[in-house]
């Protein structure tokens, strides 16, 4: 055997790249779905600035005090909130698509180990949905969203800490997924919660506090304030809370994922349903 | 070296939500089991075969081997390594072939394909180009290597699997019913690699589970029969054959028969079995004794002493189904 599987880090590394081409060359197989998604965007975009229209600007929708556009606030949450999707997708996705094409058991098969199958599966999800989301921002400019003052420090560590704090929901869904081998409902139900409770739509401000608690918990709320306020050129000091809240919510979760999801396939393999579906 | 020692496998009758609930609130979940008290030792360069009809056991016996399952009791080793204690280390020594057609991307090349395998098995660059050119250039996949997965005849697709399963170079080979649904001209052509190239060429073990009796005798080294989750019968095929021929076999064609003669015909000493077949031709009674002294003229004297015409009275020889349905239904019986 090459001397690549002797070197831990390296074949780790060379394995991730495998599973990223694999996962680009299968989306990019179906050209007209690939074109459709991007596509989509600038209808995303257009309905936005639509439904902005109808609502006056408010202090409410900004970060620093100031009357801020509807458009401005709705445009820079819709288009972060694709990263809570693609980690609640793109993990149980990866995990159903292996259980459906049957390639599950060859993968685990395979001297790999778990978190680096697990973790990389949704590494071209993300790449994709950042190249998304830099389209959806740069077509809202078109629109009159304002980028014109971006600190650009913030926005990137809240990218990692997003990234981070939302792939654990993931990773619990592929959990759910290898044992109850369906989660459309879970998916949906996050989804749906993350948008109402999350700050999407409406300023957590303006939801009753029983509801502002529930989005307190979810890590999209603090992502999106980090986003928001980058948008709005905030230093990271400025949104330090919601930055250590994201870490600490990683910290926590990450381990904990990969736990339940290896407790996850060990249920699978002693029940006998890697690769039911 | 590979060993199987007292494994015991079950899986439980229900799954689901609705299980996974019974299970969280105490409630026992009824198993089934489907492997009892296993026990194998496979040496190094052996070609040894996993036979029995469907649903014997034989696919989840190599799953267990694979890791991809885990025994409710019991130790596996590959080489020494514990399967279920170090799976990584297992893994890296075994090359895995099941009889799932699919297992590939269907929207991927065959290259891309084992590209992206071979990166997981660990390895890359110029020596995994190279390894795939050999393993595809073995299963004679050249010319379709650039082609989709999803255009791949049956077939094709488990030459890939075969190739794929040879790719990180493995000391041990679990194939899965590799010539299932290959056509006659490529599935001799994997038997040969498998003995030629693989066994006496490479010196590697290759374990075979199939259901087809003749691949399993002209193939393998040793042959266990699986039924039922148990081992029935274990040893070299020739060896099995000569433990059946200790049973006399004759096939005696008569006009007809009455319960006379078949009484008579069951008492003579050493009788086994009686299975009775009607043909255009008349009856044929196909007994099996025992080898004893005055056996066969007590049966020559049975089966002629009454008014029934005696067509044809030869002896028959053991066939690698006579065996096999020998070693499982009478494993039948005995439930």
């Amino acid at each position: 055997m090459t001397a690549i599987a002797d070197r831990p880090v390296a074949s780790g590394l060379a394995k991730l790249g495998a599973i990223f081409r694999r996962d680009a060359l299968v989306a990019i197989s179906y050209p007209g779905n690939f074109a459709l998604s991007w596509l989509a965007i600038f209808v995303e975009v257009v309905v936005a600035w639509y439904i902005a229209q109808l609502i006056p600007a408010s202090p409410k929708f900004g970060e620093t005090g100031a009357a801020v556009s509807y458009f401005q606030f709705l445009a820079v949450n819709s288009a972060f909130v694709r990263f809570q999707s693609a980690a609640l997708n793109s993990f149980a996705d990866s995990i159903r698509d292996a259980q459906l094409t049957g390639t599950l058991e060859i993968v685990l098969a395979t001297p790999t180990q778990l978190p680096t199958l697990v973790l990389s599966s949704a590494l071209w999800s993300f790449t994709y949905t950042s190249m998304q989301t830099a389209l959806y921002l740069g077509v809202a400019v078109l629109f009159g969203l304002n980028l014109g003052h971006v600190n650009l420090l913030t926005a990137f560590v809240f990218l990692i800490l997003t990234v981070c704090a939302v792939s654990p929901l993931g990773v619990l869904a592929a959990a759910l997924s290898m044992v109850i081998k369906k989660t459309g409902p879970v998916e949906w139900i996050s989804t749906a919660s993350a948008q109402l409770f999350g700050g999407v739509y409406l300023p957590l401000k303006s939801l009753p506090v029983a509801l502002q608690f529930l989005g307190w918990l979810l890590p999209i709320t603090h992502a999106l304030n980090g986003f928001r306020a980058a948008v709005a050129g905030v230093p990271l000091s400025g949104v330090a809370y919601d930055a250590i809240w994201l870490v600490i919510a990683s910290l926590v979760l990450m381990p904990f994922s990969l736990w339940v999801f290896a407790k996850s396939v060990g249920k699978a393999r002693v029940d006998g349903t890697l690769s039911m579906y | 070296m590979l060993t199987v020692e007292h494994v015991d496998k079950s899986f439980p009758v229900a799954h689901g939500p609705g299980a996974m609930l019974r299970s969280l609130t105490g409630q026992k979940i009824p198993r089934r089991q489907v492997l009892f008290d296993v026990n194998l030792r496979v040496g190094q360069g052996e070609l040894f075969g996993l036979l029995g009809p469907n649903g014997a056991g034989k696919s989840t016996l190599l799953k267990l081997l694979a890791t991809l399952t885990i025994a409710d009791s019991g130790r596996m080793t590959i080489d020494g390594i514990d399967v279920q204690r170090d799976p990584l280390a297992a893994k890296r020594r075994i090359g895995l072939c099941t009889s799932d057609e699919r297992s590939f991307y269907f929207r991927l090349s065959a290259r891309q394909n084992m590209e992206f395998f071979g990166a997981l098995m660990g390895l890359s660059g110029k020596y995994l180009r190279k390894r795939i050119d050999e393993c595809i250039e073995l299963v004679d996949l050249r010319e379709y290597l650039d082609q989709r997965f999803g255009g791949y005849s049956s077939g094709m697709r488990v030459r890939l699997a075969v190739a794929r399963a040879l790719l990180a170079d493995p000391a041990i080979l679990f194939l899965d019913e590799p010539t299932r649904a290959v056509d006659p001209v490529h599935a001799e052509e994997l038997r040969a690699l498998v003995r030629r190239n693989l066994v006496n060429g490479a010196g590697k073990t290759v374990i075979l589970a199939t259901n087809l009796l003749d691949e399993a005798w002209e193939l393998c080294d040793r042959v266990a029969v699986v039924n039922h989750g148990r081992i029935v019968a274990l040893g070299p095929p020739k060896e099995l054959d000569v433990d059946l021929g200790a049973v006399l076999r004759y096939r005696v064609t008569l006009d007809d028969v009455d319960d006379d003669l078949l009484t008579r015909t069951r008492t003579v000493p050493g009788f086994r079995d009686l299975r009775i077949v009607r043909t255009e031709r008349g009856v044929d009674l196909h007994v099996e004794m025992e080898a004893r002294d005055g056996s066969l003229g007590a049966l020559m004297r049975a089966v002629s002493w009454n008014g029934s015409t005696l067509r044809d009275f030869r002896p028959v020889e053991a066939e690698p189904v006579d065996v096999f349905k020998k070693v499982t239904l009478h494993d039948d019986g005995d439930r």
